[in-house]
């Protein structure tokens, strides 16, 4: 893949390069698609807007000024997206069972005694966090998914949510709060210990 | 958590975001403050519970035209256009050498003719046959204007059919992307947009 950096292939799109586009796709689709698919919790969804996302880019990119980086930019189409997809969805549940149907397990709160090797036997963590994902109110569940799976910096989702920083921080506070108060009620406790972090 | 000065802070800690003089005070509140501190190793450990949130292998499999953005579709387009120039270009050419040749042949036949003509010129005494001879060369001369004219209709009419013939594939190349990606009318009309917004540019260029 090429080495130009987003914005170099930006402006070669500018100027013309229809194929830069393409290497933008290369670079950016599964990331896109994957955090589509974790907000909204449904594989099909997560391919038709993720098409859709790179549609809008592609009609848009001529104009794109380079105020945010590109990938902040294109993360704001997706989210975007995805809140047009879930106002449409209202009432229904957010908890898609799509990643659950090969294993075919729903979640189910575990025994207080199940330890961590029982749970990963079972395959119920994956789908518990799922769940407790899905569970999060929108604005949360973005900056959970944005920051842990796609690793921007408090910053790039500031730009892609167009928030303040310190909005970011609370959602994200919120939405870790929320997340472990659930997954302790569903039983999970010492699956996993980061060691501390360093920056 | 009960010390919220300490909460942004925290956060940077925790995602590697914060100054060295950031982590140094966040450790040292940690220590004096077991809520805080309480707060800081459950959200440790809901970063790890996350991790185990990994995508379905389908989703993670390399981009399919299928419901996935059509990979190349500018660059598809783009080359059927440069393609379609170069065949015709080559098309163009390749006649153009045939004409060339059949004038160069004919010219070659005009020229041997003149040649006989002006052999026998000198033989030829009445006034009669000076005209005969005057209005040959008119006919020779009205013949190459005539295939002259001939070989630029046919450059023209080549010009056009190549035209008409790129134009063609380019439709057929959109409809055949479109049956690949479309699954409803309207994923076919997004991508039918699509491809006229690389036309657009390809024809700018």
């Amino acid at each position: 893949m090429s080495t130009s950096t987003d914005e170099a292939l930006v402006e070669a799109f500018q100027g013309g390069d229809l194929a830069a586009f393409d290497l933008l796709v290369l670079r950016w689709q599964r990331r896109i698609q994957g955090t589509i698919y974790r907000i909204l919790g449904s594989e099909d969804e997560a391919r038709d807007l993720c098409q859709e996302t790179f549609l809008k880019a592609y009609r848009s990119l001529k104009g794109f000024k380079g105020e945010a980086r590109f990938s902040s930019w294109l993360y704001q189409i997706a989210v975007n997206l995805c809140r047009d997809r879930m106002r449409r969805r209202r009432g229904r549940s957010f908890v898609s069972l799509d990643a659950l149907g090969d294993q075919g397990l729903r979640p189910e709160p575990l025994s207080r005694e199940a330890g961590p090797q029982q749970l990963a036997e079972q395959g119920s963590l994956r789908g518990l966090v799922q769940e407790a994902i899905a569970a999060l109110p929108e604005e949360q569940r973005e900056v959970i998914v944005l920051k842990e799976y796609q690793e921007l910096t408090f910053l790039e989702i500031a730009q892609a949510l167009d928030v303040p920083l310190s909005t970011v921080k609370t959602r994200l506070y919120r939405g870790l709060v929320n997340l472990r108060g659930r997954l302790e009620r569903q039983g999970v406790r010492d699956v996993a210990v980061l060691p501390a972090a360093h920056s | 958590m009960e010390c919220t000065g300490f909460r942004d802070a925290l956060l940077d800690v925790l995602y590697g975001e914060a100054e060295p003089d950031t982590v140094r005070r966040v450790e040292q509140h940690l220590k004096q403050c077991r809520s805080c501190d309480d707060e800081m190793a459950g959200f440790r450990r809901v970063k790890g519970q996350l991790a185990s949130y990994t995508l379905p292998a389908r989703t993670l499999a390399a981009p399919r035209s299928r419901g996935a953005w059509p990979i190349g579709l500018a660059a598809a387009a783009a080359l059927v256009v440069a393609l379609g120039g170069a065949f015709a270009y080559a098309r163009v050419g390749a006649l153009e050498a045939r004409l060339a040749e059949q004038e160069r042949r004919h010219g070659r036949e005009l020229d041997a003719l003149r040649a006989s003509l002006d052999v026998a010129r000198p033989a030829l005494g009445s006034t009669a046959e000076s005209a005969l001879l005057l209005r040959v060369e008119q006919l020779l001369k009205n013949s190459e204007e005539r295939q002259g004219q001939r070989l630029e209709a046919s450059l023209r009419e080549l010009a056009g059919r190549s035209e008409a013939q790129r134009r063609l594939d380019l439709a057929r190349v959109r409809a055949g992307l479109s049956y690949l990606d479309g699954r409803s009318g309207h994923q076919a009309a997004r991508t039918a947009e699509l491809m006229g917004y690389v036309l657009q540019a390809a024809e700018k260029k």
